[in-house]
């Protein structure tokens, strides 16, 4: 097998399958560590968390489909989600889709050539009294502006 | 026991039996795609819903167990509307390609659409494309298109087999089943997936667009291709759409037999679908005159001419037979009345097939269906020795495995000296080249009879297919012999 | 004793800690209950105070607890359900952040009381970042010797993992949640059995929401008439209602369960903003058919909110003001619904893409004269025949808003 995740997150797997009273119940808890640490989960990676939890590839990949935070390819750097349900819609979350859509001139889904920020749009992230919100790698921004939009794009973009 | 009432019939059904089941028993068949017997209900095709008095929703008459007093109506005004939205649901992203689909004739999309639905499509919007030939392995095929996500299939492979080849993949609408990354359905029972998809998702190359459900004859049988038993259903076609007196075995398909194999079979078994059809030999043959036509009968009538000029103490001596296990027990009885009591023969022999490896499931490593029947017959099955073989005068073979069990050089060096060699087989091969006469004879599809199992089980089983032509199982050719040679037929024992 | 120990939002945004929650009385009613009561009166007591569940669902919690076998040898599990994913709310949020050990202390009460000994808290995935406060809580509380072995010095263990999601709203059903814990796809279970009987890998589990046992402190440490005085003699205690959409204040407001709503809108939300008149207001999160302004002197309780036709659910409000084309509305309902079923079973699975996509044709101006009809009618045949809430979360909304703003919609369709 190609595939090994680090030592610092093969210990940490190590720690977070052991309050499951089946190994198999740590799948949701592993494949994070292994996000965390790539990016994404690999086939290889897939198939080194299904020897490691006693499962079957074929039962990691029906979960990491299941999950939409989950991520079976590469994506940028940083995470970008922007809040589309109906309290960020009626607080105009489209107009701060559109804005991200032309400032990083990538849709939804779609990650900047330069791999740095990939934009999604999600449905509710619990924040609704912050209405527009967006997570930036899971950091909560509520009432959010074009201004501060362009300010955080601005910022992600200088840092190395 | 339970009782309820269904339908306003009393039934009485054991604790713990679902509604769907304990209608059965009155004979209510209520609709249902991704409920099957053999495992747990799963509840998501929605189609069994029922009314239970006292209860505010329709429930799942699969998943809900008898009570003691309970009312059940399965066919009221609001079962009948939510079957109809069910069917409607499944029905709007399903292709219409019923035309060309094998499903169709005994598709449960189709028959409960004439039941219930005959409604007009609704569905303007955009369907879902996706891939409509997915090999999935083992010559089967996925459309994904037909798919309605009951996941019997998912269901069969982790719980039967528990190979768990097949899964499901993201969600919603956008919910597929599929294999990991193609890594392929590869288990001997892959065929029963094509058997319990309700729809016409998953399909068999072996039979795709080979023929119309409706034009399928299907009768049941027990499968002679291991000691096992399972029930089995042959479907064959006779006559149209075929041409005049042509026959054909278009597949085999698991029987019912809960003592046996429930509702699975193996796929050696399913394949023995060309045991019937291919390489079969349809006329006696002489081999000195082989173009010349002769009846059974007369081949028959020479045979036992020449046994009878063989004067009864010599009998032992110069007569040998080679059996085999595939025979029924009817047969064996014949056979054994035939050759060891009235003959007096000692030289009786078996030659089977080669055991192969058994799968820990069904499949068992015996390669016949009635070796517990020889025995029981009164016989000690064991293979013929070539040079008692040879010393012989006339030999009858049942069979043609005895190549699996010795060179075709050996035997054939063996055989070159008896003046009067008899071969009975189904089907041609090598050997046809030592026999003096050829038989045809019936494979068991063709046969009624009995089979003793593995486990000691005496099932008995009617002709599944009707022989061609001047193919006689060997009970027949047996008790034309018995007659021949002056014998009394009599009733051939059971074993 | 200060006001904030019965408020399951203390004022004071710094004052999560175990050293402020003790301040202010925190675990004195779990010590109370595992060092003085027995466990089947700490049941009883939560029943007869008759706490709803705080999810959506509304099922009386100690009802709940009480189904859980006594005894047996088989482990009992306790799951909370933090997986707040109903558009419209954000109180559980809230409590993970502002007052977690409110919640801890709420798990080690009916664990004791129930007989668990180990709980998983089901964090949805977007709160990762957040449930760190929660974490730190539960450290502190393990430190502190309220969570472990021997809680209070008696023979009652408890260990607490935090399991997170991964992004699926259906996770947040109670069964879809167990699945989720057990390391597959988050599709629901067919009931019965029910998770009191049948539950986290096959044994008896306890599933609440997290408001609901942030409460459990004060109705054990209180008792349930103090409850039940708070609320409405049926339907007591106080719930975290979530205001959002057209108002000055957005927020979330602890009140009496029976609080008008036009109290929560317009004297603590602050009504629409200048120039906004309400076209519509969402009760309890997406999932609750909408009310119109005409409505808005129903009372945010269960019995209330079933008599207008629509639910409580998680008590999210999400006010639509008059510049909102309802088709604006629409449109985000029927996306959501169809982008969060599971898809296991045939009516929610079609049901909501179907809808979705006339919805869509209608946005794209294609509308067809008997869309809205054939919208009420899939609602209608999704409704009550799928494997889960779900589909009767979905079918609902959609159908009173069809229904409600029929005249506006047609409109859209001709247009």
């Amino acid at each position: 097998m190609s595939y090994t995740p680090s030592a610092a997150a093969l210990k940490k797997i190590q720690g977070l399958i052991v309050p499951y009273p089946e190994r198999s119940a740590a799948l949701l808890p592993v494949l994070r560590v292994l996000q965390e640490e790539s990016g994404f989960v690999s086939p290889e990676a897939e198939a080194w968390v299904a020897a490691k939890l006693g499962i079957q590839p074929i039962r990691v990949r029906e979960v990491l489909t299941f999950y939409t935070m989950l991520r079976r390819k590469p994506a940028g750097k940083t995470t970008i989600r922007v809040c589309r349900n109906l309290s960020c819609t009626l607080a105009g979350a489209e107009d701060i889709i559109g804005f991200l859509r032309e400032k990083l001139g990538v849709g939804p889904g779609g990650t900047t050539p330069d791999g740095r920020i990939t934009l999604e749009t999600v449905e509710c992230l619990g924040n609704c009294d912050q209405a527009p919100c967006l997570q930036v790698d899971g950091i909560d921004y509520g009432r959010v502006t074009k201004d501060m939009v362009a300010a955080l794009v601005g910022e992600l973009e200088a840092h190395e | 026991m339970v009782g309820l009432k269904i339908d306003g019939l009393p039934v009485r059904a054991a604790e713990g039996t679902s509604v769907l089941k304990a209608a059965e028993l009155v004979g209510i068949a209520i609709p249902h795609f991704c409920y099957h017997p053999a495992f747990e209900a799963e509840g998501n095709c929605r189609m069994c819903l029922v009314e239970v008095e006292g209860l505010p929703k329709l429930e799942l008459a699969c998943s809900t167990a008898v009570k003691e007093g309970m009312t059940v109506w399965t066919s009221t005004p609001c079962v009948i509307q939510a079957r109809r939205d069910v069917l409607e649901f499944l029905l709007a992203e399903h292709p219409l390609d019923c035309p060309i689909c094998d499903k169709a004739g005994e598709c449960k999309l189709q028959d409960y659409y004439e039941r219930y639905g005959l409604f007009a499509g609704r569905f303007v919007e955009a369907k879902e494309k996706r891939n409509k030939k997915v090999a999935i392995g083992k010559g089967l095929l996925l459309d994904r298109e037909r798919c309605i996500l009951c996941t019997r299939c998912v269901r069969f492979l982790r719980k039967v087999t528990g190979t768990g080849e097949l899964g499901v993949f993201e969600r919603g609408v956008r919910a597929e089943i599929g294999t990991y990354d193609g890594v392929p359905v590869d288990n001997n029972y892959s065929g029963n997936l094509v058997d319990i998809c309700p729809v016409g998702a998953i399909t068999d190359a072996d039979f795709r667009f080979k023929t119309r459900a409706w034009f399928l004859k299907k009768r049941p049988t027990v499968c002679p291709r291991c000691s096992r038993g399972c029930a089995v259903v042959v479907e064959s076609v006779s006559g149209y759409p075929l041409g005049e007196g042509q026959r054909r075995i278009f597949r085999i398909k698991a029987g019912e037999n809960p003592a046996v194999n429930g509702s699975w079979i193996c796929d050696f078994g399913r394949a023995g679908r060309r045991d019937i059809d291919e390489n079969r030999h349809v006329r006696v043959i002489r081999s000195a005159a082989p173009e010349e036509e002769l009846s059974w009968q007369k081949g028959l009538a020479a045979i036992a001419a020449r046994v009878r000029a063989v004067p009864g103490p010599e009998r032992p001596g110069k007569i040998a037979v080679v059996l085999n296990s595939r025979m029924t027990c009817e047969e064996m009885a014949l056979a054994k009345r035939v050759f060891a009591e009235s003959l007096g023969l000692g030289k009786i022999f078996f030659a089977d097939p080669k055991p192969g490896a058994g799968d820990g499931f069904l499949l068992t490593e015996e390669r016949v269906p009635n070796a517990r029947g020889a025995v029981q017959a009164g016989f000690s099955p064991r293979l013929p020795d070539l040079a008692a073989l040879a010393a012989t005068e006339i030999l009858f073979i049942f069979g043609s495995h005895l190549l699996e069990h010795f060179s075709e050089e050996a035997v054939s060096r063996a055989l070159a000296g008896i003046p009067s060699k008899f071969l009975f087989s189904a089907h041609t091969g090598p050997l046809d080249r030592s026999a003096e006469l050829v038989f045809p004879i019936a494979v068991p599809a063709e046969k009624s009879g009995t089979y003793v199992n593995v486990d000691g089980l005496r099932q008995s089983f009617g002709r599944a297919v009707e022989p061609p032509p001047g193919v006689v199982p060997e009970l027949e050719v047996l008790a034309y012999l018995a007659n021949g040679l002056g014998l009394s037929r009599g009733v051939p024992d059971a074993c | 004793m200060s006001e904030d120990a019965v408020r399951l939002l203390p004022a004071d945004e710094s004052s999560w800690r175990l050293e402020a929650y003790v301040r202010r009385g925190g675990y004195e009613a779990a010590r109370k209950a595992v060092a003085s009561m027995a466990p089947q009166d700490i049941i009883a007591e939560v029943r007869r105070a008759g706490i709803r569940g705080r999810g959506g669902a509304g099922f009386p919690a100690g009802l709940k607890w009480s189904f859980v076998p006594q005894g047996g040898p088989a482990p009992k599990y306790l799951c909370v359900n933090a997986d707040e994913g109903e558009p419209g709310t954000f109180k559980d949020r809230a409590i993970l952040v502002r007052n977690p050990h409110a919640l801890i202390e709420g798990m080690i009460i009916v664990a004791f009381g129930v007989g668990i000994r180990t709980a998983f808290v089901y964090v949805r995935g977007e709160y990762a970042r957040i449930a760190g406060r929660l974490e730190e809580a539960l450290a502190e509380a393990r430190a502190g010797g309220f969570l472990g072995r021997g809680i209070f010095g008696s023979d009652f263990d408890l260990e607490v993992v935090v399991h997170f999601g991964a992004g699926a709203y259906i996770c947040g059903e109670e069964t879809a949640l167990l699945e989720s814990v057990e390391g597959r796809r988050g599709q629901p279970r067919l009931k019965p059995p029910f998770p009191a009987v049948i539950g986290l890998f096959r044994s008896p589990t306890v599933i609440n929401n997290v408001e609901t046992l942030a409460n459990v402190p004060s109705i054990v440490g209180r008792g349930a008439d103090w409850f039940l005085a708070r609320g409405l003699a049926k339907d007591g205690g106080t719930r975290l209602f979530g205001v959002s959409g057209a108002v000055r204040r957005p927020g979330l407001y602890e009140l009496p369960v029976g609080t008008p709503l036009r109290t929560i809108i317009e004297t603590h939300a602050g009504g629409p903003p200048e120039g906004v008149a309400i076209k519509a207001i969402i009760p309890g999160g997406l999932s609750a058919p909408m009310l119109m302004a005409g409505e808005l002197d129903t009372c945010m309780d269960f019995d209330s909110l079933a008599g207008a036709c629509t639910m409580i659910g998680s008590a999210g409000i999400i006010v639509i003001g008059d510049r909102t084309p309802i088709l604006d509305v629409l449109k985000v309902m029927a996306r959501f619904y169809a982008h969060e079923s599971c898809g296991q079973c045939a009516p929610c699975r079609i049901g909501t893409s179907w809808i979705h996509k006339i919805v869509s044709r209608i946005a794209e101006g294609k509308g067809r004269p008997a869309d809205l009809d054939l919208i009420l009618e899939l609602a209608d045949g999704m409704k009550g025949r799928t494997l889960c809430p779900m589909g009767d979360a979905a079918a609902l909304p959609v159908r009173a808003l069809v229904t409600k703003f029929r005249d506006e919609l047609e409109r859209a369709v001709s247009r």
